[in-house]
């Protein structure tokens, strides 16, 4: 087991900057812009660094320097393999263009410092939980992440902002409720909270009711925080009136890190999984994936409508990793296990970029305009070129135009699909992604075509900050479809998916206790 | 056929005209729209050497094979030499007869374009980055044809699907709602190809199409092969997933849909469904049988919605549609003959439909005017356009020596070919055949409609002013009108047997026809014909007002030559059907868009906002999941 010194920083920088921000950003103006900023740039920096030294075997870092006793874990460990960092580089990539794009978005709400200072939380919380090894501590960190959101949704405080939150925390009260109780049944089975630790009993034991129930149980949990159907009803109120740059990191990053991940992580490095919990899963994919769109198509509100969408593509992701893990546990051809994992993970890191752009672009819609609904928008590509050209491209890459990364992403998913047989599946997939295109064009043709309203016909394009953070985005959704390039998809996506099949990988961390 | 080794001197150039125009699009997107002209002249400086080279590469008579992209590269680099390992299988392209004519007939088109646009594509036609994305266009067509992989095929093809959408500009509800339905109908395809292709990838391990040779036996490949099919149909606008290509014309500038759905999308289209048909699939009698009923279909039933147009660009759109009809009918019934005659009229098509859109665009231009209804008279006025409209109209309906009758000719001939071997398709030969003739003399119906209404009688007094249009928009039309005469005269005599022969074998015409000789038959009976009126009747000749029934003709009277035609759509039964075709009834597109929003209506239902119903949901979805688990 490596130490790595630098871990903590994940969390300590953002938790630190949280409290920092109401003390200092009184005094010193502007404070709370540059700190957030530079914070999340560092971590983003640090992230790279870490993937291209690549990691082939997890780096760790124990918290108050607890030695291991008789070979029990007693410290929280963090843990950095090669899923972790993958997750942290998108949550500190998002996170550092919504911050910055929030500078001028930010300015017609009052509190600046209450603003920058949870959503700094908000990060910390989501890197905890993507760094740690240990159930509880996982537990505590996604709380920390959810209740910053449920503040964040409100920050508008009027009537509809109010609402949404409240409903939002009633439902993530649900959520936390489940997945302690499964924590707790976990902690009564095995004695031991460390994943890691977990694992190695849950694996030499037999089968085990309860387990499945704590399993189930967990699903539900990080199911609803994920929004995968049907525990996904907090997720089009909560997402749509949460201020622009806060709907790109819940949708973008934050049901990814605290749902999915948890997911992935539990399910495939803790877990021993049985084919009917792979089924159940992959089920669930596949029903967010059809109901999701299906629900998508008939808004008429620019963020409801990409909200719903938001639970249409995490329904691709679970269904490309759900079809792993199912030719996993039938003993399947490994490759197209990988091969269906990659798909998943790297819809994920596509979904993170174009639905953060397209809550951007809606956001610098509605900063300019004032207007959510389709029907009163309209020829707006004209005066706003960088949002209508950022936010078409984002619409192309969420429904599968090539050359952009969407669409290699759904190729990997739907070719993996029809290799591991399940043709049914590659077809919905398909009528989905078509229906993805037809509610985003129309978004597109609402908004930035036809004819220019009246009341909206002075306008101007958005400021820097704004723009630079979308075309940061656009940019990314053109690169990043090399990763499908297979050297290139060896040295970014491989490790991950090495650490998904291979769980003796993560094992490894307890081997020198 | 025995694949000689690629030349390696040309992989440079093969590169050169895929990648040049696409970064040279994309850079051009940086300069501001002001100086549109500059970006036009810079457009023609490229497109220029890109029709020098694809010619080149087609005049290579012995050049084929297949190669990757990747082979031209080479890179000093060993951190992105490891990076790029593999990707070359990914990039292979494959030069051979077909592609190489496809590809120069690209180049000639992508030219013609860029010189018609300079002049008409002016302020008040204002699309954004208009010359980037047709440079884009050009690049991403060349590297659809000359694609071997799948893949990079699909690529190419969604980049075209996207480009059509940006050529069209959304100024109001009914042209944004047909660039969206372009970019939905294409863009589907584009995703139910991915289907096919997976399919393929999993029965043959391979998704290089010139290794491809899939019997179509079992149910999983005949799926990969229609949703190939239906992603070329889509493209080149077969029926039933044409109803883009008529709403896109009508609100597109002319130029784009001379370049996109009158040319390029066609012979994309039709060069994938050549493709699949004779190279990658090995089709069964059933699909045969399939693909020939679309074809006809679609002849005849865009011909009948082009008869009661008044839009002179719909008009022309269902034409689009139509004339489609006859290719995948030809390219449908695999015989040399049938593919001779398809890939023939494709190139005909594309000849002489983006001329025909060219004249409307110059119609439009000049006038202002999108019906026929409002305009008439303009052939003393607009002379070289009303000459090339006439060469098109001919050409299109099918009337020798012109190039329209040729490759029409050489399908009729092709289906009686046809009829001869065994087949379900084949014993049903002569209803093919009289379709497609009977759908030849509507489409010489409905153009007698175009030509009279727009040029012929009498000129309406507020369009006394309207002059002939500049050089650059007349010259692409004239070179294409002559390149109409020429290729029909010398049908058989030149073009089939050097350009299609390689392509498809040789084969035996049924009935006999020397193009350049009956050429001269004709050419002599129309001299003979002046000289007899010259010489006799100009004297004689009388001038008067055309008859109105009795009443006194008025001079501000003019005939709406589309009202000749009111006599179809009343007739009861097709009346009926029109108003249902109106009204959307068959349209693929509206159709699942209802039986979309339906299920989305269901399913909103459930979402009434009640917090305590959500919660049930999430209990209800728990207690599931246990039952059916534990």
């Amino acid at each position: 087991m490596i130490m790595e010194p630098l871990i903590p920083l994940y969390v300590i920088l953002p938790l630190g900057a949280a409290f920092l921000i109401p003390v200092i950003g009184r005094l010193i103006k502007g404070f709370q812009k540059t700190i957030t900023s530079l914070v999340f740039l560092f971590l983003l920096g640090l992230s790279i660094k870490f993937i291209i030294s690549g990691i082939n075997e997890p780096l760790s870092y124990r918290i108050g320097g607890w030695e291991p006793v008789a070979g029990i874990p007693i410290a929280i460990y963090f843990i950095l393999d090669g899923l972790s960092i993958f997750m942290l580089c998108i949550v500190n990539l998002i996170a550092f263009l919504s911050g910055f794009y929030a500078i001028s978005y930010i300015k017609k709400f009052t509190a600046e410092n209450n603003f920058y200072a949870l959503f700094s939380l908000m990060v910390a919380g989501m890197n905890g939980v993507i760094l740690t090894g240990d159930l509880f501590n996982l537990f505590v960190f996604l709380e920390i992440a959810v209740i910053a959101s449920y503040a964040l949704v409100a920050f508008g405080i009027e009537k509809e902002e109010l609402e949404a939150s409240f409903k939002y925390q009633v439902l993530g009260g649900l959520a936390s409720l489940l997945i302690l109780f499964s924590i707790g049944l976990l902690y009564w089975n095995t004695k031991t909270l460390n994943i890691a630790d977990i694992a190695t009993i849950v694996k030499t034991g037999a089968y085990n009711k309860i387990l499945i129930f704590s399993q189930l149980v967990l699903l539900a949990g990080f199911g609803l925080k994920a929004a995968i159907i049907p525990f996904h009803a907090w997720l089009p109120d909560a997402h749509s009136s949460a201020p622009s740059p806060i709907s790109s990191m819940l949708s973008g990053v934050l049901i990814k890190a605290i749902g999915i991940y948890a997911i992935i992580r539990l399910f495939f490095n803790m877990f021993a999984i049985s084919h009917e919990v792979a089924l159940t899963l992959t089920t669930l994919g596949v029903l967010s994936m059809v109901i999701g769109s299906l629900l998508a198509i008939g808004q008429w509100d620019i963020k409801r409508m990409l909200a719903y969408s938001s639970i249409s593509q995490v329904g691709y992701i679970i269904m490309g990793i759900g079809i792993g893990l199912l030719i996993l546990t039938t003993n399947g051809n490994k490759t197209i296990a990988a091969l269906s994992i990659f798909g998943g993970l790297f819809h994920l890191v596509n979904h993170a970029v174009f639905k953060g752009l397209l809550f951007l672009s809606a956001g610098a819609v509605e900063h300019r305009t004032g207007i959510r609904d389709l029907n009163k928008l309209g020829g707006l590509s004209g005066k706003m070129p960088i949002t209508s050209s950022s936010s078409l491209i984002a619409s192309l890459a969420i429904s599968g135009i090539p050359p952009f990364n969407g669409f290699f992403s759904k190729l990997v998913i739907i070719i993996a699909a029809i290799q591991g047989q399940f043709y049914w599946l590659a077809g919905i997939a398909i009528v989905i992604s078509i229906i993805t295109l037809a509610y985003f064009l129309k978004l597109q043709k609402n908004t930035f075509y036809g004819d220019v309203k009246n009341k909206i016909d002075n306008i101007k394009e958005v400021p820097f900050t704004m723009c630079f953070s979308m075309i940061v985005l656009a940019i990314l959704c053109v690169c990043l479809s090399l990763l499908i390039i297979p050297g290139i998809r060896e040295a970014v996506i491989e490790p991950v998916v090495n650490t998904l099949i291979n769980k003796a990988n993560y094992l490894l961390i307890l081997s020198e206790i | 056929m025995d694949h000689i080794q690629l030349d390696t001197l040309y992989l440079p150039v093969i590169t050169a005209i895929i990648f040049v125009p696409i970064l040279a699009g994309i850079v051009l997107f940086i300069f501001p729209e002001k100086i549109k002209t500059v970006k036009g002249i810079i457009s023609l400086i490229i497109a220029a050497p890109v029709l020098y080279f694809s010619y080149d590469i087609f005049a290579q008579k012995n050049m084929a094979g297949k190669v990757s992209l990747m082979d031209g590269i080479t890179i000093k680099s060993q951190v992105i030499n490891a990076w790029l390992e593999g990707v070359g299988k990914y990039t292979a392209i494959n030069i051979d007869n077909l592609s190489k004519l496809i590809t120069l007939l690209i180049g000639f088109f992508g030219l013609i374009i860029v010189i018609y646009s300079l002049v008409y594509i002016n302020k008040a036609k204002g699309i954004r980055n208009y010359y980037p994305y047709v440079l884009i266009t050009l690049g991403s067509s060349f590297g659809a044809v000359l694609a071997d992989n799948l893949i990079l095929f699909v690529i190419f093809w969604g980049i075209l699907a996207i480009t059509c959408y940006k050529l069209i500009k959304g100024y109001d509800e009914e042209s944004s709602a047909a660039a969206k339905k372009t970019l939905v109908i294409i863009g589907a395809s584009d995703g139910l190809m991915l289907l096919g292709i997976g399919i393929i990838w999993k029965i043959s391990g391979s998704i290089n199409m010139s290794e491809l040779s899939i019997t179509t036996t079992d149910a999983i490949r005949n799926l990969a092969f229609i949703t190939l099919l239906i992603a070329s149909f889509a493209k080149a606008g077969a029926i039933p997933f044409h109803t883009w290509i008529p709403d896109y014309v009508k609100k597109a500038p002319a130029s784009s849909s001379a370049y996109l759905p009158a040319s390029l999308d066609k012979l994309l289209g039709i060069y994938f469904l050549a493709r699949i048909c004779n190279d990658v699939f090995i089709l069964n009698q059933w699909l045969t049988l399939v693909i020939i009923i679309i074809g006809v279909s679609t002849i005849i039933i865009a011909v009948m919605m082009a008869l009661i147009q008044h839009n002179y660009k719909k008009l022309l759109g269902y034409h689009a549609v139509s004339q489609v009809g006859y290719m995948v009918t030809g390219l449908g019934l695999g015989t040399p003959l049938g593919i001779i005659g398809g890939l023939f009229h494709m190139m005909n098509h594309a000849l002489y439909k983006s001329g025909l859109f060219l004249v409307a665009g110059s119609i439009e231009k000049r006038t202002g005017k999108e019906d026929l209804d409002d305009i008439s008279g303009l052939s003393k006025a607009m002379p070289l356009t009303f000459l090339t409209g006439l060469v098109f109209a001919l050409s299109i309906s099918g009337i020798p020596p012109l190039n329209g009758f040729a490759s029409k000719w050489t399908i009729y001939q092709g289906i009686i070919d046809f009829g001869k071997t065994p087949g379900v398709a084949n014993q049903l030969w002569i209803i093919w055949l009289s379709l497609a003739v009977i759908g030849s003399a509507l489409t010489l119906a409905s153009f007698i409609k175009f030509i009279s209404g727009a040029f012929l009688g009498r000129r309406r007094e507020e369009l006394k002013n309207v002059r002939e249009v500049s050089i650059a928009m007349w010259f692409p039309k004239v070179v294409l009108a002559l390149i109409c005469v020429g290729f029909g005269v010398f049908a058989t005599n030149f073009v089939i047997p050097k350009t299609f022969i390689p392509i498809a074998g040789d084969f035996q015409y049924v009935g006999a026809w020397n193009s350049t000789t009956i050429s001269l038959l004709i050419l002599i009976s129309i001299v003979l014909g002046i000289i007899i009126y010259l010489a006799g009747n100009i004297k004689n000749f009388r001038v008067d007002d055309s008859f109105v029934g009795g009443e006194t003709f008025r001079e501000q009277t003019g005939f709406a030559s589309t009202e000749f035609y009111k006599t179809i759509s009343n007739y009861k039964l097709f009346s009926f059907i029109y108003r249902k075709a109106e009204e959307k009834w068959f349209d693929i597109y509206d159709l699942s868009k209802n039986i979309i929003l339906w299920f989305n209506k269901k399913i909103s239902l459930a979402h009434n906002g009640v917090l305590s119903n959500y919660a049930i949901w999430i209990l209800a979805g728990l207690i599931i999941m246990l039952i059916f688990l534990i």
